[in-house]
């Protein structure tokens, strides 16, 4: 399977007071038409990736908003949700409906207008996700079932809180050299440590802001981009969805393993590629935790080993394999539905070669995507490859 | 989390009580909101089984940043707890000083207010205390 990626766009991540959700989808699907050289008419079906515009902003129908307002109607256009897999279910069915042969060229838009609501009722909102009306009737949050994860990594494989503390550091490195991520600060495992408590054992630094964002790519025939080579020639060359536990009392750690481990297997063999040939990866990382456990559902470190590649350099710019090159999640921010579309996002321009500058990996020739969701209910990979 | 009358009249008494759900074919017992399949072998015969009580904190963690509906009552822990019968059920351990709470403590049931509704809609439900020989609950 080979689509085509034509167009991508992007909008800032930050707190965006003067956008509303509708300016974030406008914004980086207009970026991704414009960069695509084709005009909203060609469009034939559009994804719309988006996790809570009913929570955040008394809004609905985001596809339908979306469609009207990026002038891709009569094309057909729909929602997506599937928490926060949800840019990476919308990039699937992109993928499917061009490699099904029915279409020529589609859209996939994600965007996520969090920053209309306060902390406390954001907060509420993204604990929809999962069951909120039993699991999390007890005062669970995100941050808090995450922290049971990690406090269940932590005592299984001897890890210190120090230890995981140079996820952080990594991914601050590049966040700070990256122009459209939210945070952009480096700090040192003192000042991860330092930081203010959020859900024991996870720590400020260790969690991932509530972000504004839109990110958009435009998907076409794999002939339609071979026929120009002047564009730069990327292709998605495998896409593997799977599902996994909806609540966190039967998340083990296996459960999470196995949620990355099963599709990127699926993926590797769909791209005919290994672990070993992936010189990018963006994976999920909305708490420091699941930066490690992705490590190891990919294949590039053993289980309860994840975590040392940021200690030692190997998934650095320079390493076996460079992970959240763009500052990952911690740093970017995570919008929810727009987060599968910016991994794919920002995979595509270091495989372009026009990341900017301070993070771009030399001659990345492979890429990959994992997006986790739920947080232990939905695992998304994609596989992206240059040519030429 | 926002609830109408129909619904909270529909989530809150059950909440009220202790109980799991017995597989009828693997005798696993799940969580109670595993009401339609067994979530071990996927059977869909359940039934509700009440529970002693007591039980162990086998996983927790402190909330800095609460919901809505527990502003107020932060920071608190909240963890998994297994249960002398087995089953793993998550709630909120209280009465206690953060730093007396840790794997493997012992703990038991008791019925508190769990959180309140910008609505005026008040839960009750199982809280955890520490189940400490001669204490009262």
């Amino acid at each position: 399977m080979r689509v085509g990626v034509l167009g991508i766009g992007k909008t800032p991540h930050k707190i965006q007071h003067n956008k509303s959700l509708r300016d974030l989808i406008v914004e980086a699907g207009r970026t991704a038409i414009s960069d695509a050289g084709v005009s909203p008419s060609d469009i034939q079906m559009l994804y719309v990736g988006n996790v809570g515009s009913v929570g955040f902003n008394y809004e609905n129908s985001t596809g339908l908003m979306a469609a009207h307002h990026l002038g891709v109607v009569p094309a057909g256009a729909v929602r997506v949700e599937a928490a926060c897999g949800t840019g990476a279910w919308a990039l699937h069915l992109g993928v499917v409906a061009i490699a099904s042969g029915l279409y020529d060229t589609v859209m996939v838009v994600g965007a996520e207008k969090m920053n209309d609501l306060a902390t406390v009722e954001g907060t509420s909102v993204i604990a929809q996700a999962a069951d909120s009306k039993e699991e999390y009737f007890s005062g669970l949050t995100f941050p808090s079932g995450v922290a049971l994860t990690a406090r269940k990594y932590m005592q299984t494989y001897g890890l210190t809180e120090e230890d995981l503390a140079h996820t952080s550091v990594k991914n601050h490195h590049y966040g700070a050299r990256n122009p459209y991520a939210h945070l952009r600060f480096e700090c040192t495992v003192e000042e991860v440590m330092r930081s203010a408590k959020v859900a024991d054992p996870l720590k400020l630094y260790e969690v991932c802001p509530m972000t504004d964002a839109g990110s958009a790519l435009v998907l076409c025939r794999e002939e339609i981009l071979k026929d120009q080579p002047d564009k730069p020639q990327v292709y998605i060359t495998a896409t593997a969805m799977a599902s996994g536990t909806w609540y966190a009392v039967s998340d083990g750690l296996e459960d999470a393993h196995k949620l990355f481990a099963e599709p990127a297997a699926k993926a590797y063999a769909m791209a005919g590629v290994s672990a070993g040939d992936i010189d990018v990866a963006e994976i999920y990382n909305s708490f420091a935790i699941q930066e490690p456990l992705g490590i190891e559902g990919l294949g590039f470190a053993e289980q309860g080993k994840g975590w040392e590649g940021a200690a030692d350099g190997s998934t650095w710019i320079d390493g076996k394999v460079a992970v959240n090159l763009s500052g990952g999640l911690l740093c970017k921010g995570h919008p929810l539905g727009a987060t599968g579309s910016s991994q794919a996002v920002d995979i595509i321009e270091q495989l372009r070669g026009t990341a900017p500058e301070g993070i771009q990996r030399k001659d990345a020739a492979i890429g990959i995507s994992a997006c986790r969701g739920g947080p232990g209910a939905v695992g998304a990979i994609h596989i992206y490859q240059r040519e030429g | 989390m926002t609830v109408s009358a129909i619904e909270f009249s529909r989530l809150g008494p059950p909440k009220l009580r202790l109980y799991a759900m017995r597989c009828g074919s693997c005798n696993t017992l799940q969580p109670w909101w595993e009401k339609f399949h067994c979530y071990a072998c996927g059977a869909e015969r359940l039934t509700e089984e009440e529970l002693a009580g007591t039980g162990e904190l086998t996983n927790y963690t402190v909330v800095y940043y609460p919901p809505r509906d527990f502003l107020g009552q932060e920071p608190y822990v909240v963890g998994h707890i297994t249960m002398d019968e087995g089953v793993v059920l998550p709630a909120p351990v209280v009465d206690t000083a953060l730093e007396d709470v840790q794997l493997g403590t012992r703990v038991k049931a008791t019925l508190r207010r769990m959180k309140l509704g910008h609505e005026g809609d008040v839960y009750y439900s199982q809280k955890f205390v520490l189940d400490t020989p001669g204490a009262e609950a």
